[in-house]
This record gives C-alpha cells, structure tokens and sequence, in this order.
C-alpha cells in the first residue's frame, strides 16, 4: 500500500470513531438521544438501566400518553441505590442527573391502578458521553489543501452549528408528538364516552315513561274495583 | 484496501456497544415498544442480551443458542417482520404506513436450565429514520470528503424534520375532524334529548287523559 493510501486508509478508519452513528460526537461533544414509548400493563412496574460514565449528565423526558387517570409514579436510582427523584402520580416530568460512573435505574410504576393500562412516552437524552475518545486526532491524517484550510474550518463551524440546532429540533419535534399524541387520546375517549352515554340515556329515558304510565294504569285499576 | 473496509466494519461493530440502555425480561415475558413514525421510515433496532451467572454472580454474554423474537407489527395490525435472531441481533424493517408500529421482543428459550436466574439482561437501542444511516459507510462508497459528508447528513436531517411534519399534519387534520365530530354529536344529542322529552311528555298527557276518559273518572 502506498503511503498516500495508508494515510487515506487510517483517515477512513478512523471516521466512525467521529459520526453520529456510533453515537460518539466530533468537534463539539451534542447529546445522544433516545425514546421509547411503551404500554404499562395495570398494576406493574417497569425499570430500565443505563449505564453512564462520570461527569455526563443525563436528562429524562417522560409524558403518560394514555389510559385513564394519566399519571403514572417514576422514580430514577442512583448506582448505589440511593433514590434521586420520585414522583408520585403525575402526567408528565423532566429530570436532569449530573451522573457518576455506574447504572442508572428508573422505573415507571402502574402497581395502584388495578384496571387500567397506561402509554408511556419517555426519552432520554445523554451528554458528555465520550470523555475517553480523543475526537480531533483523525485531523493529523488530512493532508493537503493547506490555503484553504482557514475558509474550510469556518465553514465546518457554521455546518456544525447548524447540525446543532437541528438536533434540538429534532428533539422537540418529538416532544411535541408526544404532546399531540396525549391530546388526541384524551379526544378519543371522550368521543367514545359522549357515544356511550348518549345511547344510555336515550335507553333509560324510554324505559322510564314506559314504567311511568304503566304504574299510573296500574293504580287506576285498582280503584276501579273498589268504587263498584 | 481490502484490510481497510475489514478495519472499518470491526469498527463499525465496536461502535455499535455504545452504551445503550438495558432492562431485564422473564422467560415467557414479552416486552414491547411503539414507535410512531411517518411512512417510508427505516428503523433498525440493536439487541444484545446478557444471563446471570449464579457463580460469578455477574451478567455474561449469553450462549449463542438463547436467542430472542422479535415481531414488529404495523398500525392495521399486520405483521411485518417476525423472525428470531441469536443472542446478539439487529432488525431493519421500513413502514409502508404512517403510524404506531409495535416492536415485540420475547426469548426463544425452551431449556428452562439456561434460565436459572430468572431474568436477561438486553439492552436495546432503535434507531429511526435519519440516526439510521451509517454515515461511514456511505463515506466510503460515495469517496466524500468530510464537509461533503457533513452537508449530506444536514440534508438527511432535514429530510426527516419535513417528513414529520407533514405526517403531523395529516394526524392533526384527523384529530381535528374527531374533536369536530363530538362536538357535533354533543350539540345533536342535547337537541334531539329536548324534542323527546317534550313528545313523551305530550304522549303520556294524551294518553292517560284518554285513559282516565274512558275509565268515567275524568
């Protein structure tokens, strides 16, 4: 292999030590970003578990998207078993963790509903994470085009920037879906209950003039028999 | 550069232990997970599972013969890819309808003595859409530089906001046709309950009167 080659070979190699698909960040450490949305059967708990290294933080999202009350009871362990956060029976939270080397534990707990499922919506969003990768050595590999290098690491700049905010976006973006899901479940359910006691009531409505002027015939027949 | 692309796949396989998260799954557990996403979306999701060793006290790599199923189902319920994939594993599939797809994992194990814990340990990572593509390779197959690189990712990126969008905008449009609707159906059904109490009460006036008539009491 030439020498050209060689250099070229190291640099390709040395790529996915630097792409979002490993999840490992160049340049400027973003966060990686995960959701699950999942259904909590009545009366169970479910943990999850990340591992995390020293100095990260992790940030977690979650919303309860469907079923009954809305709530749902989260609590997030440290890997000492220490309980960080706990929430008792709400809709939705957002907790940030500045976390040590170790497994996180969070579990969504459905244990005090005895009849309904719950839709649960969480994501997880992990900073900080390569503190031991070096991102910038596959720089040494690129050679040539030196006068343009000044221009090229402006425009990288900008790019970067924009990968950014996309990013966020992207993040909201799933937010906001899970805000609309939520939303349209609850519009749902009301649809169903509107149709359901609407039959109902017409039902009932029916029955009890029938019963009305049956009672009411009744009572006339027998006093008939008594007046002769 | 055969040795290259070898690098870059064991690289590429490396890459794939990123930290992901992990939850424990009985042995006749089925976990699930929904994903809703628009249409012509591909998703690849990685597994690797773990069994407790009793001895060591610890989790391990589990053998090659526990494997795990996985069944993923589109929003009318369809089956779209069902298959079992070994200890270690990663599915792909792409919707053909915008929606809540369902991803089932549940092991295939039979020999309740590999199982002596209890639990697996799997820890799961799904990719959707975009942070599907493996951004290496294509920098290989396609000899991009890396700014090429780099604007090819914005574009995939924005592709994916605006795709979306546009499938938030057909599932407000049926959101708003449901509220609508039941709105409708309310202002209706006062109407309608009104005109009926006013008839049965008019019926059961005629009625009895008659009633009463032709008993001679009236």
């Amino acid at each position: 292999m030439t020498p050209v080659r060689r250099f070229l070979c190291a640099w390709l190699v040395s790529l996915p030590l630097a792409w979002d698909s490993c999840g490992v960040q160049a340049a400027f450490s973003q966060a990686m970003d995960s959701d699950f949305t999942l259904n909590l059967p009545a009366g169970r708990k479910e943990c999850f578990y990340q591992t995390m290294k020293r100095d990260a933080s992790m940030e977690i999202e979650y919303q309860v998207l469907d079923g009954a009350g809305l709530d749902v009871d989260f609590s997030i362990f440290s890997p000492s078993g220490q309980l960080l956060f706990n929430d008792q029976r709400k809709s939705d939270g957002v907790h940030t963790v500045e976390t040590e080397d170790g497994d996180y534990m969070f579990c969504f707990d459905n244990t005090f509903s005895t009849v309904s499922d719950k839709l649960v919506f969480f994501e997880l969003i992990l900073d900080n994470m390569d503190t031991d990768e070096d991102p910038e050595n596959w720089k040494e590999y690129v050679h040539g085009i030196d006068t343009l290098d000044m221009k090229l690491e402006d425009i990288m700049d900008t790019i970067n920037n924009v990968k950014a905010r996309l990013s966020k976006s992207v993040q909201i973006q799933t937010l906001l879906r899970a805000f609309e899901a939520r939303d349209r479940n609850i519009q749902e359910s009301n649809f169903e209950r509107v149709n359901f006691w609407s039959v109902v009531n017409l039902v009932v409505m029916v029955m009890v003039s029938g019963v009305q002027v049956y009672l009411v015939r009744s009572l006339f027949e027998d006093k008939k028999k008594i007046r002769t | 550069m055969q040795p290259c692309v070898l690098a870059l796949l064991l690289l590429a396989l490396f890459c794939s232990r990123a930290p992901a998260l992990y939850f424990h799954i009985g042995e006749l557990e089925k976990k699930c997970f929904i994903e809703e996403i628009p249409d012509e979306t591909m998703i690849i999701g990685n597994y690797r599972t773990q069994l407790y060793d009793k001895q060591k006290e610890e989790y391990l790599p589990a053998s090659p013969g526990l494997g795990m199923f996985v069944e993923v189902k589109d929003p009318d319920e369809k089956v779209i890819l069902s298959r079992q994939y070994g200890s270690e594993g990663r599915f792909t599939f792409t919707s053909h309808t915008p929606g809540e797809h369902q991803i089932c994992l549940h092991s295939n194990s039979s020999k309740f003595s590999l199982f002596v814990g209890g639990t697996l340990r799997v820890h799961l990572d799904i990719q959707v859409g975009e942070h599907a593509n493996n951004y290496a390779e294509i920098a290989a197959k396609d000899k991009l530089t890396e700014l090429q690189l780099r604007v090819r990712q914005l574009v995939e990126q924005v592709d994916q906001i605006q795709k979306e969008q546009n499938y938030q905008r057909y599932r407000e449009e049926r959101f708003r046709q449901t509220s609508e609707s039941t709105n409708q159906r309310v202002l209706w059904w006062s109407i309608v309950q009104t005109l009926i109490l006013v008839a049965i009460g008019i019926w059961q006036m005629r009625h009895l009167k008659s009633f009463f008539e032709a008993k001679k009491l009236v």
